[in-house]
């Protein structure tokens, strides 16, 4: 009995151990097998994807440069921040982190505190594009407040910065938070600026903290190259304010300009206003936009309408569009005729006000007609009949063959991205299309469509001596060290005309500045030869295109502009008007800051601005007889014996006749004056109420004939020291047309 | 072989214990402790600052575990019968006091610590020992009765058993009542607790012990059927359970669910497992130790053993643990009474047993129920409670008939 319970207690104990070791260890032991081995690689590879730490390491995107090396686009290291909203786990710790990120981001605070909120996440992005300044002040509050390092977060991030904003935007572009271009030369060389990304492979854990491993492998980034234009900064600046003026001035919708090199095609300055603002893109600029945009109430309509003027603000006009460049293709009509010898410019041609071309009958702008005069004259007075004319005798078929030479065909092929695209028998004729009326038309520039930067191209040709340029923009490129590694070259197209008629198509153009149409692009010391176009915009004709294109020195070229105002609203409308005293301001202070020197004629140099002497130091006696002299006057403050100041001081240039204040007395204060308004005044009368008031003027723009004063250099009613130099631009107000 | 009959005194146990045993428990002991450091540096660094913080505390509680073991084999084994009453009581006593105390912060749901200063006691641990030395002292003395159709002399039998013809009842079914109360009590008050793993684990020791007691097979097959019964009531309708619970029976049911929490700690345990293969990436090397593993040092420590050590590792564990059990079944079936036999085989059944619910946990065959590894996840006051039932299990194997080494 005993032996048998013996028995049964072992046989008991037996089944148990047995059952814990099957059932139990051989189970667990199964599963170990089952998870090692069996599912073994799968689970590997899922732990290894979750470990291994793939970065991209970022490659810097290349900068932008002016032709001096200046900043125009740069990127730089930045940061996004998130927050980890799992690792909250308090109202408290919500409310500490929302505010310290709020303030220090500068975002609001009830949506950080929302995003604080939703603890089933564990990466919310808060603020991207964070800078150096910024992400040290964070990592600042987070070691002051525990725990912090667990729920906030860095992520690298890279920021483009344009250091003047919309300073040349259209032509630059921007990139997008991507770090991609999406216009401008940003898009046109993205592959360039971005270089190559790196790789850097890793552990880490499970909180994504890198671990030093074995494991790890590097790939080093490329950084990307970067741009040199052939854009000066200080021409784009005066471009840029010419033109942002004008657009002002004339309520003009858009006012499109070009400055370029002459001989090399380079561009140096190229601008469309209104633009936008490269550093905050997706911002609408123009402010009458803005309103129209907010009366819209539709949604879908708004936000179309807002998509809209991004994209129009973000367009380079200059390339993208296109207009009926009117009366500036003259230039290429005449230079056609010459070149084909169906004209000398000392032909004389009558014009009677009218000209019949089969069933269509063309009016001279001047009804009355310009009676008889020679080719030159024609082309002062833009004379429609006469251009009509020589067209004729050319033939569609050499007109044409003109038209094509002059590259209005095709895109110009600057590096820029949008430029628009020629279309045979859409925006121009083919030879075998053209019409004795159509052929009328084209002579004198309508009824054809070209952009802006073949206009300038073409009109190029004529002040290079007949060669036909490839326009570019990029000087060169160059790698992260610094290295040229790409230099453009200037390419010659084509001889489109002989430099004969080169010259005399010059001349015929600086004749038109000197005393025709374009007088307001006169510029005094330089030789300026133009055309001014005006054309109606069609559909209704409500609005005009006002032109002017021309280049200088006429004797050596060195830029051609061209300026381009849409829709002026002003009353003035034609070219001359509008658009040749922008071009006159844009080249005068171009040629001095190129250090052109100036060639005056006599008539000029009778009105030439002189430089102050140096009168400090002289007896008055000795100073007043000097200055008067030279041809100024003089006003003495003070009861002393000697000049101790002068204003202007000496070197500054002051105009003939202008004032001269003598300061004798150390303790007398500087002579205020209160500055008179001198707009809507001829020269000579703006000249006594400057002098009148003891101020000097300094005359700007067009000086010959009837002209105006349509702006001074410093406001009416502001006080500034007796004798100082207030610039006054000067312009004819006839609208002459062309 | 001459039998020498050894002398013990009151107290004191005369006589060498079994070396096996002792250097099976001190060679799981190391590896634990080892493996303590290892999966457990990363997250100290994170969380505590100091990469040896678990380390330090469980070593502190090691070595003094250690000498409670030798000291506890020492010890006349006979003398635990005396407590047999009283620690039940003072288990019962603790199962309800944690129930009123409040818990720590983060763990508002689980009622399953009582802490006094250094010491984090589980309540349910005391109540795992308290149901073996109770159940091996009343089964000891009842063995012949519960083996037997020895009718009760209960009072209240007493009136069934007189009456000639009518219901007898034996004292085998009253001592089963007993212990059915008994275990009924404590795994509802540990249940209480929101454990449900303590509470399967004492209901799995309890049931063991009555089979090593000798019940007949037909209630083991009703203990089968009622087991089966509630497996499948969970299984279909997981909402029964404690709220905590129902997403881990989820996770394992459905092994895509909720992947970044019910299941982050399985599913990176068998990443570590697979991550490991057969020879392992080398101790220290875990990667899945780097915080995906949540607390790598608690109840999921295998995994990273698996990953540093391989298949190979983690059959030489199981190994060892086998080999722990074995010798507790020869010491028990050696033994010269039944208290000594049962309370071996309970105190080292109860390590296999938790040890193999663990290793399935961790492979995901059942749900993660939050079972620790003995000897290696760590925990203190477990440790130390662990190694001194180890001493018992010593003391009893100086008077088993076995060989000593």
């Amino acid at each position: 009995m005993a032996k048998k319970a013996k028995q049964k207690f072992k046989n008991r104990a037996l089944i148990a151990l047995a059952l814990t070791c099957i059932l139990g260890f051989g189970v667990g032991g199964f599963g170990v097998f089952n998870a090692a081995v069996i599912h073994g690689e799968e689970y590997k590879y899922k732990a290894k994807s979750q470990q291994l730490s793939d970065i991209t390491v970022m490659a810097r995107r290349g900068s932008i440069y002016d032709s001096n090396m200046n900043v125009l686009a740069k990127s730089a290291d930045a940061w996004t921040v998130f927050i980890d909203p799992s690792e909250i786990k308090n109202e408290e710790t919500r409310e500490i982190v929302a505010k310290g990120l709020s303030e220090i981001l500068e975002v609001d605070y009830d949506s950080v505190y929302e995003k604080c909120g939703r603890e089933k996440y564990s990466y919310i992005r808060i603020k991207r594009k964070v800078e150096y300044d910024k992400k040290t002040e964070l990592e600042a509050f987070i070691k002051a407040n525990k725990g912090l390092h667990r729920i906030i977060g860095f992520e690298d991030d890279v920021i483009r910065y344009y250091p003047y904003g919309n300073f040349a935007s259209t032509v630059l572009g921007f990139t997008a938070d991507d770090d991609v271009g999406r216009s401008g030369l940003e898009v046109h060389y993205n592959d360039v600026l971005t270089g190559t990304y790196g790789r850097y492979i890793t552990a880490k854990n499970a909180r994504q903290f890198l671990m030093s491993s074995d494991y790890d492998s590097y790939y080093a980034a490329t950084q990307g190259a970067s741009l040199g234009l052939t854009m000066d900064q200080v021409i784009q600046y005066y471009l840029d304010s010419a033109l942002e003026q004008a657009v002002v001035d004339h309520g003009a919708t858009y006012g499109y300009g070009i400055v370029m090199e002459t001989k090399t095609g380079a561009i140096l300055a190229m601008s469309t206003k209104p633009d936008f603002d490269a550093n905050n893109p997706y911002k609408i600029n123009n402010e009458k936009v803005l309103e129209e945009i907010d009366a819209i109430e539709d949604e879908d309509e708004k936000n179309a309408a807002i998509a809209a003027a991004r994209y129009g603000q973000w367009r380079n006009r200059t390339i993208t569009d296109s207009y009926e460049p009117g009366s500036v293709f003259k230039c290429i009509t005449a230079a056609a005729a010459l070149e084909e010898n169906v004209v000398t410019t000392d032909e004389m041609f009558y014009c009677s006000g009218s000209y019949q071309v089969k069933d269509r009958m063309y009016h001279c702008f001047r009804r009355e007609g310009h009676g008889r005069e020679d080719f030159v004259t024609a082309m002062k007075n833009s004379c429609n009949p006469i251009f009509i004319e020589i067209a004729q005798r050319l033939g569609p078929k050499t007109f044409y063959k003109y038209f094509d030479a002059f590259g209005l065909t095709e895109p110009t092929g600057i590096d820029l991205p949008g430029e628009s695209i020629p279309k045979a028998n859409v925006t121009y004729y083919t030879a075998n299309r053209f019409t004795a009326v159509s052929l009328a038309s084209c002579s004198f520039g309508q009824s054809f469509q070209l952009s802006p930067i073949q206009v300038i191209n073409a009109i190029n040709a004529i002040a290079n001596n007949g060669k036909l340029m490839q326009p570019y923009i990029v000087n060169a490129i160059y790698d992260e060290t610094g290295n040229k590694i790409l230099q453009t070259k200037p390419t010659i197209k084509r001889q489109v005309i002989s430099e004969h008629t080169a010259d005399q198509v010059t001349y015929l153009m600086e004749q038109v500045v000197k005393s025709g149409t374009a007088r307001n692009g006169y510029v005094a010391g330089y030789r300026v030869a133009g055309k001014t176009g005006t054309s109606e915009k069609l559909p209704d004709k409500t609005y005009n295109i006002s032109s002017f294109c021309g280049f200088a020195p006429a004797d050596d070229p060195q830029i051609t502009v061209l300026i381009v105002v849409d829709e002026p609203k002003s009353g003035a409308y034609t070219g001359g008007a509008v658009a040749a005293p922008v071009a006159a301001e844009v080249i005068q202070q171009t040629m001095q800051y190129l250090n052109v020197e100036p060639q005056y004629t006599e008539e000029e140099l009778a009105k030439l601005d002189m430089k102050a002497p140096q009168l400090v130091g002289s007896t008055v006696a000795q100073a007043t007889k000097d200055a008067k002299a030279i041809g100024y006057n003089v006003k003495v403050i003070g009861e002393g014996e000697t000049v101790l100041n002068q204003t202007p001081v000496a070197k500054q240039v002051i105009p003939k006749n202008g004032i001269i204040v003598l300061y004798t007395d150390s303790k007398s204060e500087t002579k205020k004056v209160k500055v008179p308004n001198l707009c809507g005044l001829s020269i000579s009368d703006a000249s006594r109420v400057a002098r009148d008031a003891g101020i000097n003027i300094k005359v700007s723009g067009c000086t010959r004939g009837t002209v105006v004063s349509y702006r001074q250099s410093i406001a009416t009613d502001t006080e500034v020291a007796m004798g100082s130099i207030i610039t006054v631009s000067f312009k004819t107000e006839v609208n002459v047309q062309d | 072989m001459a039998e020498k009959r050894r002398k013990n005194s009151f107290l004191f146990a005369e006589g060498g214990f079994d070396i096996p045993f002792l250097l099976i428990v001190l060679a799981l002991l190391t590896i634990g402790l080892i493996m303590v450091f290892s999966s457990s540096y990363t997250y100290c660094y994170y969380n505590k600052g100091d990469s040896l913080h678990y380390l330090k505390r469980q070593l502190a509680f090691a070595v003094v575990g250690v000498i409670v073991m030798l000291l506890a084999s020492r010890l006349n084994y006979k003398i635990f019968k005396v407590f047999a009453k009283p620690v039940l009581s003072v288990s019962f006593i603790l199962l309800v006091v944690v129930l009123l105390v409040e818990p720590p912060a983060g763990y508002e749901n689980f009622h399953r610590w009582l802490s006094v200063g250094p010491i984090n006691l589980q309540p349910s641990e005391v109540a795992k020992f308290a149901i073996i030395l109770f159940f091996a002292h009343h089964m000891s003395e009842h063995y012949r009765a519960i083996n037997s159709d020895q009718l009760s002399n209960a009072s209240f039998a007493q009136g069934f058993n007189q009456n000639p013809g009518g219901i007898k009842i034996y004292e085998r079914h009253v001592c089963l009542a007993l212990y059915i109360a008994i275990l009924g009590a404590t795994c509802f008050l540990v249940y209480l607790e929101n454990h449900v793993s303590g509470t399967l684990l004492i209901a799995a020791l309890g049931v063991m012990m009555l089979w090593l007691a000798g019940y007949d097979y037909k209630a083991f097959v009703i203990f089968g059927i009622i087991g089966i019964v509630l497996v499948l009531l969970v299984v279909t309708k997981p909402d029964i359970l404690p709220e905590h619970a129902q997403p881990r029976i989820s996770a394992w049911l459905n092994k895509d669910f909720d992947p970044r929490g019910a299941r982050w700690q399985t599913n990176n345990a068998l990443y570590a497992i697979g991550s490991g293969g057969i020879f392992g990436v080398g101790l220290g090397n875990s990667q899945q130790k780097q915080l995906y593993v949540s607390e790598p040092q608690n109840d999921f420590i295998f995994s990273i053993l698996c990953e540093e050590l391989g298949l190979i590792g983690a059959f030489a564990i199981i190994g060892l643990f086998i080999a722990l059990v074995y010798r507790g079944f020869l010491i028990g079936i050696r033994s010269r009474d039944k208290f000594a036999a049962l309370l071996a085989m309970g105190l080292s059944f109860q390590v296999g047993l938790q040890a193999a619910l663990n290793i399935c946990v961790v492979t995901d065959i059942l749900p993660n129920t939050g079972i620790s590894l003995p000897f290696f996840s760590y925990g203190g006051t477990a440790l130390l409670m662990l190694l001194g039932e180890m001493g018992i299990v010593l003391a009893i194997s100086r008077n088993a008939k076995i060989k000593k080494v």
